[in-house]
C-alpha cells in the first residue's frame, strides 16, 4: 500500500496548457519562424470568424513590430463581433475553451490555436496578452492577461475601459519570433486568405510600413452556415449514449427521426424494419449491447440521402474564380466542385479552381494550393491528401506540360478536417476525401483540355493570319514592281474576307 | 536585245495579272504546268523530254500555296531587277538575297525549285533572267567568240587564250562565234583528260574544240554546246567515264534531262558517245572495278527509261550488266601517258 501511495505521487496528471506547450510544435509553434506565422494565422482565422459571425465584411488587419533582435509584437485587430467581457478571459487565457464543437464549419476547430500563441508568447517573452475589444453594445474594454499554466486558468493584470472605434477586436502578442524567416510565410498567407475568403480585406503592416493591402474581391457574405443534427454514419456509442440521455422516454423510431440528419419517418422505418427492432421500443430502456448494435448499424447503413450542406460554406463558383482571377490574372481558368458527401458522419465537399497562366513554374503536375475550411495551407503539402490525389492524375493526358503553367487551387471545406496534427497543415488521406478530390481534380483536367486546345487553336489561327497577311502584302509589292505600278494594291480586304469565313486549312 | 525585251515583258504580263486580281479583289492564281514525273513525255520531234498537259494550280488564297507563292513573285521581281540592271546571279546568291526583301526559303534547293517554277511559268530559262549555278565548266580550242554582255560588246575573246580553259559563264554563252578552225566539238567528263587533251596539242591534230563537262555539265555548257554545234555546224562527240553515270551524261546531252524538260534548246540530238563502253573496258584492257550495287541499280533504272529504249543503248546497258565492271577515263594511263591521244581517240573519232 505504502509502494501504492509513493508511485501515485509520480503519475500527476499535467494540465492541458502544461501538455500543449510540451509538445508545442505539434500545435504549429516548434521553431521562432513557425511561431511567427502560426500565431499570425490563428488571430486571423478568428476575426474573419468573428466578422462573419456578426454579417460584416472583414477588414483584417495585421501589425508585425520587431522590437528588438528575435523579440516580435504581432497585433491583429478586426471589425467582428468583439468578445462579450466575461468571456475574454477564458477565451484568451485558458487552453481547450470554447464553443467550437459543434457540427458546422469553422476556420478554428479545438479552441486551442489563440491560447497556444499565448501561451508561447507568454513563456518566451514574459509578457501578457493584451486583448482590446468592444461588441455591438458597449464601449471598448481593454485586457491584460496571463495563463496559469499548471491549473490551466486566466490570470487578470489589469481589467479597464478603453476606446474603441466601434465594433471589434485587436490581439496584441508579444513573442520570441524569427521575422525575416516568416515574412514571406505570412505574407503568402494573407494572400491567400483572400482568395478563400474573397469577401474580406487583408492588411499588412511590417514595423510601420503597409507592406499589403487587398481582398474584397467580391462583395457577396457567405451564408451562415447552419450547424446540423449529428448524420447517422457518426453515431458511434459515445454520441449514441449521449443523445440518449438527453432523449428520455422516446419511442426509437421519434428518436431516431429527432436526433439525426437524414431520417425521416421513412428512412427511420425502413431502417428500423432492416434491423428488425421494434420501433415503439423506448429508448432509454435499450441495454448496451441493444445500443452497440445500433450504433454500428447506424454507421454502415447505405440507404441514406445526401447529407445536409447547409453546415458547409464554400467558397462558390463566382467568389472563388473572381478571387483567383483578382490573384493570379490568369490567361484561363475554370471552376468544379464535388459533394456534399460525408466520412464518418461528417459532411464535406471539394471544389476547385484550375488557371492557365498564373506566373507558376510550367511542371508536369500543376502547382497546387490547398485550402481547408478557407483557411490556406502552407506547410507539410507533401504528406498532404490533396498533394498525393494531385500527383496521382496523369496531367499529361489533359495537355498540362512543360509549356502550360498551371495552378489548382483545392478547397476542402468539412464540419471537421481530418488533420493529421493540431498545427493542421495537412490533411490525412481518408478514402471518402481521396475519391471526391480525385474525381474533381479530373473534372478540372478535363476543362483544362478543352481551354488548352481552344487557346492553341486561336493562337495558332491569330499567326496564321499574321503570316498570310505579310505574305499577301509582299504579293503585291513584288507584282507591283513586276506590272510597274506605283501603287501597291491594298490586300487588307481579301485577308480580313479570308479569316472572318472561317476557313481552314 | 529581242531576248531581254521578251523576258522583261513576261515578268510584267506576270505582275499585271497579279495586280488586277487583287484590285479586283480576287485572289490570284497562277497556271503552271506540272512537273511531276508522270507528266515527262518524249517528244519525237525535238528528241528530247518536254513536260505533258497536266497543269498545277497556285492558289494564292490556300494557306499551303501562300508560301510558295511568295516566293514565285519575289523570284521574278528579282529577275526584273538581275536585267534591268544588266547583272547576273548565280542560284546560290538568289538563295542569299531572298533574306533581304523578307522572303524564306528553307534551303536552296527550296529556292532553285522556285527557280524552275518561273521557268515553267514563262517559258523562258532563268539563264535569260541572268541566273546562272555556281559550278562552272570550261572550253578550249580555236573558236573567237564577240561578247554581247554590257561592258563587253563587241570585244572577241579566242578560247585558247588560256591554256587552262576558259570557263562556261553568262558572258560565254550568249557571246556569237565568229571565226573557227575547228571541225568538231570533244567534251570530256574529267579535269583530268581535259588538261591532257589540251597539253598534248589534241585539240589541234583532231581540230576539236574542247569541253570539260565535270560530270553532269551545267545547262549553259549544253546551251553552248548546242549554240557551236548549230551555227558552226561541228558534230559534238561525248567522251566520259565507262560506267552507268558517264553514260547517262552523254544521253542527257543528246536527249535532254527530266529536270530541265521545260526548256528547249539544251540538247543536241547527234551528239555522240565515244565511250568508254563496256565493249572498250575488254578491248583496251583497262584496270577496272566490279559494278557496285548502287551502279547495278542505276543500269536497272536506265534500262527502262524511255530515252534508252534503242536496242544501241539497250546493247550498251546489256554488255555494262555481262561485264560487271566499270573504268575510268584516266584507266588509258596504264598503257602510256599519251596512249589515248595517240591510240584511242583516233580510233573512236572518224
Amino acid at each position: 500500500m505504502n509502494q501504492g501511495s509513493s508511485l501515485h505521487g509520480e503519475f500527476s496528471s499535467i494540465s492541458p496548457a502544461e501538455f500543449f506547450y510540451r509538445n508545442r510544435q505539434m500545435a504549429g509553434f516548434g521553431n521562432p519562424s513557425q511561431a511567427v506565422y502560426s500565431t499570425v494565422r490563428e488571430l486571423v482565422e478568428n476575426s474573419i470568424d468573428a466578422c462573419e459571425e456578426a454579417r460584416r465584411q472583414p477588414d483584417v488587419r495585421v501589425s508585425i513590430d520587431e522590437e528588438r533582435s528575435g523579440i516580435v509584437r504581432i497585433m491583429v485587430s478586426d471589425n467582428g463581433t468583439g468578445v462579450p467581457y466575461g468571456e475574454v478571459p477564458n477565451a484568451f487565457a485558458r487552453v481547450l475553451y470554447g464553443d467550437k464543437f459543434t457540427a458546422r464549419q469553422r476556420r478554428g476547430t479545438f479552441g486551442l490555436g489563440v491560447t497556444m500563441a499565448v501561451l508561447y508568447g507568454q513563456i518566451t517573452t514574459d509578457s501578457p496578452v493584451i486583448v482590446l475589444t468592444q461588441t455591438s453594445h458597449t464601449t471598448g474594454r481593454s485586457y491584460q492577461l496571463l495563463i496559469d499554466i499548471k491549473n490551466n486558468q486566466p490570470v487578470i493584470l489589469s481589467d479597464e475601459s478603453h476606446e474603441r472605434e466601434g465594433p471589434g477586436t485587436e490581439v496584441t502578442i508579444r513573442l520570441k519570433g524569427d521575422l525575416n524567416r516568416s515574412r514571406n510565410r505570412v505574407y503568402d498567407y494573407l494572400q491567400l486568405t483572400t482568395v478563400a475568403s474573397p469577401h474580406a480585406n487583408m492588411e499588412l503592416v511590417i514595423n510601420g510600413s503597409s507592406v499589403m493591402r487587398m481582398g474584397r474581391w467580391h462583395q457577396m457574405l457567405p451564408a451562415p452556415t447552419l450547424a446540423s443534427k449529428p448524420h447517422p454514419h457518426g453515431a458511434d456509442l459515445e454520441l449514441l449514449r449521449r443523445l440518449v440521455a438527453d432523449t428520455g422516454e422516446r419511442s426509437l423510431h421519434d428518436f431516431l427521426v429527432e436526433s439525426f440528419q437524414r431520417m425521416g419517418t421513412r428512412t427511420a422505418t425502413r431502417f428500423l424494419k432492416f434491423l428488425s427492432i421494434n420501433p415503439r421500443q423506448v429508448v432509454n430502456t435499450l441495454s448496451r449491447g441493444d445500443l452497440s448494435r445500433l450504433s454500428s448499424a447506424l454507421r454502415s447503413y447505405d440507404g441514406l440521402g445526401r447529407p445536409d450542406g447547409k453546415c458547409l460554406s464554400p467558397i462558390g463558383k463566382d467568389a472563388f474564380l473572381t478571387s483567383v482571377e483578382s490573384v493570379f490574372a490568369p490567361s484561363a481558368l475554370t471552376y468544379g466542385s464535388r459533394g456534399p458527401t460525408e466520412w464518418s458522419g461528417n459532411a464535406f465537399i471539394v471544389e476547385g479552381v484550375a488557371a492557365i497562366g498564373t506566373g507558376a513554374r510550367a511542371a508536369d503536375v500543376p502547382t497546387l494550393y490547398r485550402f481547408a475550411n478557407r483557411v490556406p495551407l502552407l506547410y507539410d503539402s507533401g504528406e498532404d491528401v490533396l498533394t498525393r490525389m494531385l500527383k496521382k492524375v496523369n496531367w499529361v493526358k489533359y495537355g498540362v506540360g512543360s509549356t502550360t503553367p498551371v495552378s489548382i487551387f483545392l478547397h476542402l471545406c468539412s464540419t471537421r478536417i481530418p488533420f493529421k496534427a493540431a498545427g493542421k497543415q495537412s490533411i490525412a488521406s481518408l478514402p471518402e476525401i481521396e475519391h471526391e478530390a480525385l474525381s474533381l481534380l479530373r473534372e478540372l483536367g478535363r476543362n483544362l483540355k478543352k481551354t488548352l486546345k481552344g487557346d492553341e487553336r486561336s493562337v495558332r489561327d491569330a499567326q496564321k493570319k499574321r503570316e498570310f497577311d505579310k505574305a499577301m502584302k509582299q504579293v503585291a509589292q513584288f507584282s507591283a514592281e513586276l506590272a510597274e505600278c506605283d501603287a501597291i494594291p491594298s490586300t487588307a480586304e481579301l485577308v480580313h474576307r479570308l479569316f472572318e469565313v472561317g476557313y481552314h486549312v | 536585245m529581242s531576248d531581254q525585251f521578251k523576258s522583261l515583258s513576261a515578268l510584267k504580263d506576270l505582275g499585271t495579272a497579279i495586280v488586277q486580281s487583287i484590285d479586283n479583289e480576287e485572289f490570284p492564281t497562277l497556271e503552271l504546268p506540272g512537273r511531276g514525273t508522270g507528266n515527262l513525255v518524249y517528244d519525237e520531234e525535238s528528241k528530247q523530254f518536254v513536260l505533258g498537259n497536266a497543269r498545277v494550280i497556285r492558289d494564292s488564297s490556300n494557306l499551303r500555296h501562300i508560301k510558295s507563292f511568295t516566293q514565285l513573285v519575289w523570284v521574278a521581281s528579282y529577275a526584273k531587277q538581275l536585267l534591268q540592271a544588266g547583272r547576273t546571279s548565280s542560284l546560290r546568291d538568289l538563295y542569299y538575297s531572298s533574306e533581304a526583301f523578307g522572303v524564306e526559303f528553307t534551303d536552296q534547293a527550296e529556292s532553285d525549285r522556285t527557280v524552275t517554277d518561273l521557268e515553267c511559268l514563262t517559258g523562258i530559262a532563268r539563264e535569260a533572267f541572268g541566273v546562272f549555278p555556281e559550278e562552272r565548266s570550261s572550253i578550249y580550242g580555236q573558236v573567237t567568240m564577240r561578247y554581247t554582255v554590257p561592258g563587253y560588246e563587241g570585244r572577241d575573246v579566242d578560247l585558247t587564250l588560256s591554256p587552262d580553259g576558259l570557263p562556261i559563264g553568262p558572258a560565254l554563252v550568249t557571246a556569237d562565234p565568229v571565226e573557227s578552225k575547228a571541225e568538231l566539238i570533244l567534251a570530256v567528263e574529267s579535269g583530268g583528260i581535259f588538261s591532257r587533251l589540251i597539253e598534248t596539242r589534241a585539240w589541234e591534230r583532231f581540230n576539236a574544240v574542247l569541253i570539260h563537262l565535270g560530270g553532269q555539265p551545267p545547262r549553259a555548257t549544253r546551251q553552248l554546246m548546242r549554240r557551236l554545234h548549230d551555227d558552226l555546224n561541228l558534230p559534238v562527240y561525248v567522251f566520259t567515264d565507262g560506267d552507268p553515270w558517264g553514260m547517262h551524261i552523254a544521253r542527257v546531252i543528246s536527249t535532254g534531262s527530266a529536270n530541265a524538260a521545260h526548256i528547249q534548246g539544251l540538247t543536241t540530238p547527234d551528239a555522240e558517245w565515244i565511250g568508254v563502253t563496256a565493249d572498250d573496258i575488254s578491248k583496251y584492257s583497262l584496270p577496272s572495278e566490279p559494278l557496285n550495287n548502287a551502279d547495278l541499280k542505276r543500269l536497272d533504272e536506265l534500262s527502262k527509261d524511255v530515252r534508252y529504249s534503242d536496242s544501241i543503248w539497250q546493247d550498251h546497258i546489256r554488255d555494262f550488266r555481262q561485264l560487271q565492271r566499270k573504268a575510268e577515263q584516266q584507266a588509258f594511263s596504264r598503257h602510256g601517258m599519251d596512249y589515248v591521244v595517240d591510240k584511242y581517240l583516233p580510233e573512236k573519232i572518224h
